[in-house]
């Protein structure tokens, strides 16, 4: 909301008043450098050695990133993360957004049901991921209780559509009420005023929808968007629990390649330069959303009201 | 809005975005020194393997407390990538004194990076510690001829396990030779019944069925040569034979067609055969305990076994084996307490072990076993177990175990793809080549 700038404020002066300095962000800088810089400096030097995690690192120059650029199976991680996180946003934000519009509303009822829905958000990833693999088991679970529904032997987790469909429906179950919790927010501060002024024009719930809620949202959306994308770029405890990146490597995700190599196959060198991708092209790809969307111009949806 | 806060929001943002990123391998430092002063004082750390056979090693512990100043703390590994989690705590502070592993080449990366304690000394004041275990088994524990492990729990072939129930339903047998396991899985197909389970998500069971058919057609020297760096042994046409059988079985349904969302370690797969659901599941030993951990009258009366069928024209005898050689226990050089760890490890041979590890089914391996075997659990499966081991020409070590740890994963997906169908005979060829 603007500022009055005719009002009666104590302080005079510029425009940098009563804005915080940059000693404010001081703490979480120390925090974020110490545990976020550093062991990031760390992998980036691990990139370019060999180490089993036993004995004292050896540097061995581009080794690492020779055989990852030589990789069939790093390759194909990737588009595989672009496509979960892909199914991710598209599945995930019309469900939510129409789920959050919705509980934004004062009935008793759907604060109840809301509540319910939030429900999965509590629980960790592993836990819900435990649960689905039990539920999902092909002969003791859902799909061998419900052959009709499911049809054919159940084996949900073994074809690559049938993997990815799990982990987007696991996801999906997981974090829509995350976002859901973002859109109520938005949507109840959306001024009541202007769908005042629609209904005299006449609009109709849809076009309420589409002219005002939806455009309102707009900042919601980026901020949802952006947590989506970088969520599903590092999935990872549904990956490990559900599938084990399976069947073959058919869902082996670049989180997960990161952890096959390093933990499993104890080649910490190649697992760090994994990594490293992984944080490059999160960087990258956040800073453009971000700058696409106009987000960071931090506009108020709400100006001239 | 003023630049300096705009490049602060945007650095914000970017910088929670890696944040995010990173939670992930920043976990992957490991290290720190293994002084003696760090460890903790008075107990002395035993990580094994978690499962159902943890109930012997509990009360072998309670034991050992009960007269013992330094306590001894059990600690049960979840079995999932017990391997993983192992190499990733042995070289820090928080690393077990005393450990459970497989042997060989499972404790190799650990001798060559110097953090194990040979055991010379302790066998020298105890020369029982030794002495009590079959010199084959204790000998496959020692690296350079340098003693690095303790046998214990007992011996693990891979078995063919059988549901006698839906064997005498569907009027088959055992099979004993290759033709005979077609025909009955033609047998259990018809009936609809999936002839063998199959915990494919985990996909060590998978790899079972490649040690046995490698063996049984193409012999056991081929796997001591591949291991001993010559790849060309997996194109021999030997090789190629033993594939070719193993893709004929799948095709013939014989594990059915969902295996690569069942689970042994989740129960899945033994579930499978206890509730008459399949017929046949090749395991470990350890399948004994798992079902009758599950249902102790139904392991009792319906649970059957035998080797794994003998193959006519193969070059591998049909008595040899594949499995776990033995479980030992390795002491680190960083425990502050030696003595204590080896007056543990000397209930290893003790009567009351051999008794207690024969009661849930596993097969101990010292020199007193065999006088023991009829208090097992079920006295029919041990001596059987017993002979096995005794008349196996060949004892193969697990493939997984067998080669280092490095090229496990790559096998494994290589193993289930070549299931599935991913891979055909050429790909999976290639695959264990590039190991």
């Amino acid at each position: 909301m603007k500022r009055p700038t005719t009002g009666r404020s104590r302080h005079s002066g510029g425009p940098n008043v009563g804005r915080p300095g940059f000693a404010w962000a001081l703490p979480a800088t120390i925090f974020f450098a110490l545990f976020a810089i550093v062991p990031l400096i760390g992998v980036a030097v691990m990139s370019f050695t060999s180490w089993s995690g036993l004995g004292s690192p050896e540097f061995n120059g581009l080794d690492n990133w020779n055989k990852l650029l030589g990789d069939k199976v790093m390759m194909q991680s990737l588009w595989l993360s672009a496509l979960l996180t892909l199914l991710g946003v598209v599945i995930q934000t019309p469900l939510s957004i129409l789920l959050g519009v919705w509980a934004a509303g004062q009935q008793k009822n759907r604060a109840v049901l809301s509540a319910i829905y939030f429900i999965p958000l509590l629980l960790s990833s592993a836990a819900v991921s435990v649960l689905w693999r039990a539920l999902l088991d092909p002969n003791f679970g859902i799909p061998g209780q419900l052959a009709g529904i499911f049809g054919g032997d159940g084996n949900l987790l073994g074809s690559q559509a049938g993997a990815i469909a799990v982990l987007t429906f696991v996801g999906a179950w997981q974090f829509t009420p995350l976002h859901t919790l973002l859109y109520q927010g938005a949507a109840r501060s959306v001024p009541p005023v202007l769908y005042q002024a629609a209904e005299i024009d006449g609009a109709g719930t849809m076009r309420k929808f589409f002219s005002i809620t939806l455009p309102q949202l707009r900042n919601t959306i980026v901020t949802s968007g952006i947590l989506m994308v970088v969520g599903g770029l590092t999935t990872f405890d549904t990956v490990l629990i559900l599938t084990k990146g399976g069947p073959g490597t058919d869902t082996t995700i670049t989180p997960y390649y990161m952890y096959r190599k390093a933990f499993q196959s104890f080649d910490f060198g190649v697992g760090s330069a994994i990594a490293l991708v992984l944080v490059v092209i999160a960087t990258a790809i956040s800073l453009i959303m971000v700058r696409a969307t106009g987000y960071d111009k931090m506009n108020s949806a709400q100006e001239g009201i | 809005m003023s630049n300096t806060s705009r490049w602060l929001k945007r650095a914000v943002a970017a910088s929670a975005v890696l944040a995010l990123g990173v939670t992930l391998s920043a976990c992957s430092g490991a290290g720190g020194s293994t002084a003696n002063s760090n460890r903790p004082e008075n107990v002395i750390h035993v990580a094994v393997y978690g499962d159902a056979g943890n109930t012997v090693e509990q009360a072998m512990v309670d034991k050992f407390n009960a007269t013992s100043k330094v306590q001894v703390i059990l600690d049960r590994i979840p079995g999932a990538n017990y391997q993983q989690k192992l190499q990733t705590i042995i070289s820090t502070d928080a690393a077990p004194d005393v450990f459970f592993n497989w042997g060989g080449g499972s404790i190799q990366p650990f001798v060559k990076a110097n953090l194990l304690l040979p055991l010379t000394d302790m066998i020298k004041t105890d020369p029982a510690l030794q002495s009590s275990f079959l010199p084959s088994v204790f000998n496959a524990a020692a690296i350079d001829d340098v003693a690095y492990g303790i046998p214990m729990r007992g011996t693990q072939p891979v078995i063919l396990f059988n549901n006698k129930q839906v064997l005498t339903d569907a009027g088959i047998t055992a099979p004993k030779t290759w033709d005979d396991l077609l025909a009955d899985v033609k047998v259990l197909t018809a009936k609809g019944v999936t002839p063998i389970a199959l915990g494919g998500a985990d996909q060590w069971p998978t790899l079972m069925w490649f040690e046995y058919l490698f063996d049984r057609v193409a012999g056991p020297d081929l796997l001591t040569k591949a291991i001993g760096g010559d790849t060309t042994v997996w194109d021999s046409a030997d090789g190629k034979a033993a594939l070719t059988k193993l893709k004929s079985l799948i095709d013939a349904g014989a594990f059915g067609t969902n295996f690569d969302s069942v689970s042994f370690v989740d129960g899945g797969s033994p579930a499978l055969l206890r509730t008459g659901k399949a017929a046949f599941e090749l395991m470990g030993s350890w399948e004994y305990s798992t079902q009758q951990t599950a249902d102790k009258a139904w392991t009792e009366t319906n649970l059957g076994y035998t080797g794994f069928p003998s193959i006519a024209d193969g070059k591998g005898d049909g008595a040899d084996l594949v499995g776990n050689t033995n479980n030992y226990y390795s002491v680190i050089k960083a425990t502050r307490y030696p003595d204590t760890a080896r007056d543990f490890l000397k209930l290893m041979y003790s009567d009351e072990f051999v008794q207690a590890q024969l009661g849930i089914g596993n097969l101990p391996t010292t020199t007193t076993t065999e006088k023991f075997l009829d208090q097992a659990a079920d006295p029919a499966y041990a001596t059987f177990q017993f002979n096995l081991v005794k008349d196996a020409p060949a004892f193969q070590l697990s493939w997984d175990q067998a080669y280092p740890q490095s090229a496990s994963a790559d096998m494994k997906t290589a193993v289930s793809q070549f299931f599935t169908g991913k891979l055909d005979v050429a790909g999976f060829i290639s695959a264990m080549q590039a190991l």
